[in-house]
């Protein structure tokens, strides 16, 4: 028996999934999270689950985890005392940013917190021109004298950024070596190692987050491989980064800005592993927890992966999965404003008092609240009667919006979900129409908590025809923690002209990632069997700013691959802004290696197909107030774990399981696949 | 309550969960053009500093929806498509048309580099809306500006597309009044691919809900705004508020006074403003561009969160004598206007300080420093590069101004130093804040920022700005901010009003204004100045001399 474990570590709860190679068994576990010490829960949930399904930690195969640490360290301003050495003149770039203000009309707005203090940035006499050249070397000394500064003042981790140093990395290299010197226990980040591409205040940015988080997830790191050694594990554990990859934890020590959307991540490389499972490969996901929503588009089983983004308020360059995030929940407040609209969010009434069905003190509607008054939620309990709410509390928070609208509370409700799902189908406009994907071609995977309870509207507002409910839409990341392989990213900067640069000079680029890459896989001990690498380059219009990743053909690079890179390029172009510029020369900007190590993915076995029947799985019935039949209607009530393979359910009906709920409105079918997932279609 | 009781029905097609949808609807289309257009686009203006706005009109020439970029841009948007209706004529519109045009007198634009792209969007044969988009064209370099004829080409509004098909002719004649026509026609590419975005989702918003339906949607968001900024202007107390100060730039010889009474009367707001006659210099402000910034002004006292269409200006009333610098007349000149109409902000905000006070803040550095370099390449092409500089923000009357940051009328990004070096013969030797330049007081004024180049090749440079003369005011006790200055180090004549000519290894530094304090210096935390001493915010010399620590 070996069993892989995946370990998605959240704010309120950490979820562990296991799963047996042999036999396909799937078991699912539940722990409190620890957040003053993450690595207690999780080590509490693996201990649990492993005794659960009795076997040893010695006989885990696999051990992947999730993690907010990085995340939560950034937005709560808990990381550590940071430095910076810079080039001098430009020490206040961290500040002044792209000198924009937060907010257009608000004259209220703040930036983001500084992550380094005035006095702890030092600029540095160095400088390299924009062809490469050395204008003026790196002043060592003073160099040494800042660090010394810096040790003096107790910081813990130190940034490096100098201009150009994506092209010429030697001063960077120089400073690193002099912080070996004077200050080894600091950590050490710089910018042509974390993020070696233009623009210098991303890249600045980039390498600051990176330091500033260096140390916090060092920390965790240790506590938590401590922890599972002491538990007996043999394997090393891995950690997914923002680019839906998992890599070792000592790499993910390394460079913890490439972590920040761990969590979201995880998600949807589960969506994609369902998907596989489905065999639809088409995919939008859309992930609803209880203060927001994480949307990504999958065509052909890929999420597009961005090379730069703007988390919390700080840009970072890294590689990300393209997920794009909402204020919308099912914790999410719905008020009355001075213009007398109903609006949604992004305010929350979070977890505590939470709803107002909670009676925990807050009396604002909620979208739960308007479920409830509903009754598409139960009315009377939630997480399978762990939890009692009061109904007649929900409708009195609506109730106090509907009289100033004067509308009727069921209409007011229905009014307050209409504008989450409008919130909702406005995020995923983001990541689909606005780069050229219609939504109609794509299904729908929903899970969170609140996802399944949402689908069906959210995809009817979008037209799109069909609907996923996983098998545990509750704890999807942690399964999607079994179905990642390792991965690593690489990349160079230089500008070369399609037209004019020979193809020797771009082999000999990527010849340089490739070495690198190698590297990462001997550290990783990657089996040579397992080792993927994937090229692409991103290109633009000489004269554009902004470029678009293209594919690179496999095999030596030759001018029919510019070729095909220039069609690629042009195909992409007209998708995203329509047209194309006809004559223009196109330009290469960054080379990209992706190292993938493929790890053996868990496979989920198909069970044999039963009957259609499901009324087995029947546990009552419930008037619930559906748009669609333009009132209450009487819904039939499932239990989702005696659902078989086969087994249709039609709509108007509820489906509920421990961890969510999915509505099925009156003309929709859901079907159970052979993995236990619902497809849901319009009859 | 039964549930048959709570069933309460309204049958109205139109209600306001419908009009949120479609609102919501509009804006992630505005949004969307403007992603098209910085996406797409050529020039470092647009592609990086993002100087460009976006919008959807309706047919009337009424604004359903303003991207949120810069504000300034709506003064070149609200005179636009009421010109074409009432020169052109809505009967003479076909699909596939697409309007061109900048100019100041004829057409509402608010000065010649703005270029506005319109597009008329049909529905089942009618005219229903138009997307409209406007970009900063870096362009037009190192011109006069006595009057509007020597700023550039001026282009009233006239067909660049009809049906869809280019109009060479019309297109050869604008580039070639361009100094860097490659960029030009790049950019108007971007513009027409924005455009086009902007009338594919509103076609496909009225397939789904009816036209009848997006329309009474587009009014009621009007009326809704109309709502909220009357709500918002009612909760300021009745009464008439004067605010004055002195506007000073590097074209005038005198400081200028400019003054604003506000009358707040019940639901409704009157400005009036009174300034000198207009001046021949690039200073002056047309009424399209007054309007726009007292819209943008008010909405951020009354209430920042107010839907940017056409219901917001409906409660404001607004007065100027014609021919003054502040409401120009043919054939003033208005390349340089931001400046004035920065400073109308600060007159705004100043007099609303005397009855609102925890709405407004000091004065921001009341000024937008441009810098706009010309010169030709080896191949004998030329090259223009703009930019303009942010400084600091006012002190609020809780907490410190935001130092280094466009304010109010502009919110462009500066250009990364790693692309102006690539593109352009300059190189930055500094780009940093201004020690001491933040008006002391309770709460800090922002700090100014001082952009200091050096010339790699020969070339033109005209600079602009305002502040040079009188500081930034403070509130409520609050000290004013520094002062901005534009520098050829070694050679302080080299500039005259402004313009002149630098040489390979000249360095100009420019250095832009802080802004005011709040509250009185003695009683900032003695914890908040040792920062500020710490960080190097304020030298010790002055902590002492004017917090006493």
């Amino acid at each position: 028996m070996a069993w892989r474990i995946g370990v998605d570590s959240g704010g309120t709860f950490t979820d562990v999934c296991l799963f047996e190679d042999e036999t396909g068994e799937v078991v699912i576990w539940k722990v409190s999270s620890t957040p003053d010490d993450p690595s207690r829960g999780i080590t509490q949930g693996v201990a649990d689950g492993i005794e659960r399904v009795g076997t040893s930690a010695g006989a885990v195969s696999y051990l992947g985890h999730g993690t907010t640490v990085a995340t939560n360290a950034l937005i709560q301003g808990r990381g550590v005392k940071t430095g910076l050495l810079t080039t001098g003149g430009f020490r206040d770039l961290l500040e002044i940013g792209r000198q924009k203000r937060p907010d257009l009309y608000d004259l209220q707005a703040d930036k983001p917190e500084l992550l380094v203090e005035r006095h702890l940035r030092f600029g540095i006499e160095e400088r390299v021109l924009a062809d490469g050249t050395v204008e003026k070397t790196l002043d060592e000394a003073a160099l040494r004298e800042a660090v010394r500064a810096l040790k003096a003042e107790g910081v813990k981790a130190v940034a490096v950024n100098f201009l150009y140093s994506f092209m010429h990395a030697d001063h960077e290299k120089v400073a690193a070596r002099i912080l070996e010197e004077e200050f080894p226990e600091a950590f050490h980040s710089l910018s042509h190692r974390i993020a070696p591409e233009f623009r210098e205040f991303e890249r600045l940015s980039t390498t600051v987050v990176n330091a500033y988080l260096g140390p916090v997830m060092r920390g965790y790191v240790k506590a938590l491989s401590g922890k599972l050694a002491d538990l007996g594990l043999q394997v090393a554990p891995q950690l997914t980064q923002s680019n839906g990859g998992v890599i070792g934890f000592d790499a993910a020590a390394d460079m913890p800005v490439r972590t920040v959307l761990s969590g979201p991540s995880t998600g949807v490389v589960a969506a994609q592993a369902v998907g596989r499972m489905t065999g639809i490969n088409n995919l939008i996901t859309f992930d609803m927890g209880g203060t927001s929503s994480d949307v990504a588009l999958l065509a052909d089983g890929q999420c597009r992966v961005v090379s730069e983004s703007v988390v919390h308020g700080y840009p970072i360059k890294a590689p990300m999965l393209d997920i794009h995030t909402v204020g919308a929940g099912g914790g999410s407040i719905a008020y009355i404003d001075s213009g007398n609209h109903l609006k949604v969010g992004p305010r929350s009434a979070g977890a505590n008092p939470g709803p107002a069905c909670y009676g925990l003190g807050n009396d604002e509607p909620t979208v739960t609240d308007a479920n409830v008054v509903l009754q598409t939620q139960n009315p009377e309990y939630l997480l399978n009667g762990r939890m009692k709410i009061d109904r007649s509390l929900s409708v009195k928070a609506v109730e106090k919006l509907a009289d100033k609208l004067g509308m009727g509370v069921l209409e007011t409700a229905n009014g307050i979900l209409d504008i989450v799902t409008a919130n909702m189908a406005k995020a995923i406009r983001v990541i689909s129409v606005q780069r050229g994907h219609d939504p109609r071609d794509y299904a729908l995977v929903a899970f969170g908590g609140a996802g399944p309870v949402h689908a069906v509207r959210l995809a009817r507002e979008l037209g799109m025809k069909r609907i996923i409910v996983p098998k545990t839409p509750g704890v999807l990341c942690a399964l999607g923690l079994l179905m990642t392989d390792l991965r690593t990213d690489f990349s160079a900067t230089v500008l070369h002209r399609l037209d004019q640069v020979a193809p020797e000079a771009i082999a000999s680029l990527y010849a340089g990632l490739e070495t690198q890459a190698e590297a990462w896989f001997e550290r990783e001990k990657i089996a040579p069997t397992a080792r993927v690498l994937t090229r692409t380059v991103d290109c633009r219009y000489a004269g554009q700013n902004y470029e678009i990743a293209v594919a690179l053909p496999e095999g030596p690079i030759t001018t029919e691959a510019f070729r095909l890179v220039k069609e690629g390029f042009e195909q992409a172009h007209r998708q995203l802004y329509g047209f194309i510029a006809e004559g223009e020369p196109v330009q290469l900007v960054t080379y990209r290696l992706v190292a993938s190590g493929l790890v053996e993915k868990a496979a989920f076995k198909a069970r044999e197909i039963e009957g259609e029947d499901s009324s087995a799985a029947i546990s009552g019935r419930r008037d619930v107030w559906m748009a669609e039949a333009g009132g209450f209607t009487s819904a039939t009530l499932y239990n989702r774990d005696l659902l078989k393979p086969g087994n249709i359910v039609a709509g108007p009906a509820i489906i509920d399981q421990m961890d969510s709920t999915t509505v099925l409105p009156p003309g929709y079918v859901a079907k159970v696949d052979a993995y236990l997932n619902l497809i849901v279609e319009e009859k | 309550m039964t549930n048959a009781a709570l069933a309460q029905s309204s049958a109205a097609a139109l209600n306001p969960i419908t009009v949120e949808v479609i609102g919501s609807a509009f804006a992630s289309t505005v949004e969307e053009m403007g992603e098209a257009l910085v996406r797409a686009s050529y020039s470092t203006n647009i592609k990086e500093r993002r100087d460009c706005s976006t919008a959807l009109f309706d047919a009337t020439g009424a604004m359903l929806c303003q991207a949120e970029h810069i504000p300034m841009h709506l003064g070149s948007f609200i005179g636009f498509i009421p010109y074409v209706l009432e020169h052109v004529g809505a009967e003479t519109l076909a699909p596939g048309d697409v309007f061109i045009g900048n100019d100041a007198y004829e057409g509402g634009g608010t000065h010649l580099p703005d270029i506005v792209l319109a597009e008329p969007i049909f529905h089942d044969g009618k005219l229903i809306a138009w997307a409209i988009n406007t970009a900063h064209h870096s362009d037009f370099a190192d011109r006069g500006h006595a009057h509007i004829y020597q700023e550039g080409l001026r282009i009233p509004p006239v067909r660049l597309y009809r049906k869809g098909i280019l109009q060479e002719d019309i297109q050869k004649l604008f580039l070639l009044n361009c100094q860097v026509p490659h960029e030009r026609m790049s950019d108007l590419r971007a513009q027409m691919a924005a455009n086009r975005l902007g009338v594919t989702r509103l076609k496909e918003l009225c397939d789904k809900y009816s036209t009848e339906t997006v329309l009474a949607a587009g009014r009621e968001l009007m009326d809704y705004a109309e709502r909220k900024m009357r709500a918002g202007i009612a909760s300021i107390p009745d009464g008439t508020y004067r605010f004055s100060d002195l506007f000073d730039a590097e074209s005038l010889r005198e400081q200028l006074e400019f003054s604003v009474t506000i009358t707040v009367k019940g639901d409704e707001m009157h400005l009036d403003f009174v300034s000198p006659p207009q001046v021949r210099a690039g200073l002056n402000v047309v009424y399209t561009a007054l309007l726009s910034t007292v819209y943008y002004a008010v909405k951020t006292v009354v209430d920042p969160t107010v839907l940017p269409n056409a219901g917001l200006a409906r409660p404001i009333h607004v007065t100027a004598q014609k021919g003054t610098l502040l409401n120009c007349a043919h054939p003033a000149a208005v390349d340089g206007r931001i400046a004035a109409c920065q400073r109308v902000v600060d007159l705004i905000h100043g007099a609303l300080a005397q009855v609102v006070p925890h709405r407004v803040t000091a004065a921001c550095n009341g000024s937008v420093a441009v810098a706009s370099f010309s010169g030709t390449r080896a191949d004998g092409s030329l090259w223009v590069y703009l930019e303009t500089i942010g400084g600091g923000f006012g002190a609020r009357y809780n907490k410190d101004g935001l130092d280094g940051v466009h304010v109010h009328m502009t919110n462009t990004s500066n250009l990364p130093l790693e692309s102006l070096e690539t593109e352009y013969p300059l190189t930055l030797v500094a780009y940093e804040l201004v020690d001491g330049s933040g008006g002391a007081g309770e709460f800090r004024g922002g700090m100014g920022l001082r952009r200091v180049y050096r010339a790699e090749a020969d070339c033109r440079v005209s600079v602009g700005g305002s502040r040079f003369i009188s500081r930034p005011w403070g509130l409520g006790g609050g000290l004013e901010g520094g002062l901005g200055s534009f520098t050829v180090l070694g050679a302080p004549d080299r500039l005259v009003n402004g313009a002149g000519d630098i040489f390979k290894g000249d360095i100009l530094e420019i250095v832009t204004p802080g802004a005011g304090g709040y509250g009185k210096p003695a009683d900032r935390a003695p914890a908040a100045v040792a920062t500020d001493i710490r960080d190097g915010r304020i030298s010790s010399a002055d902590a002492k001399a004017i917090y006493g620590l």
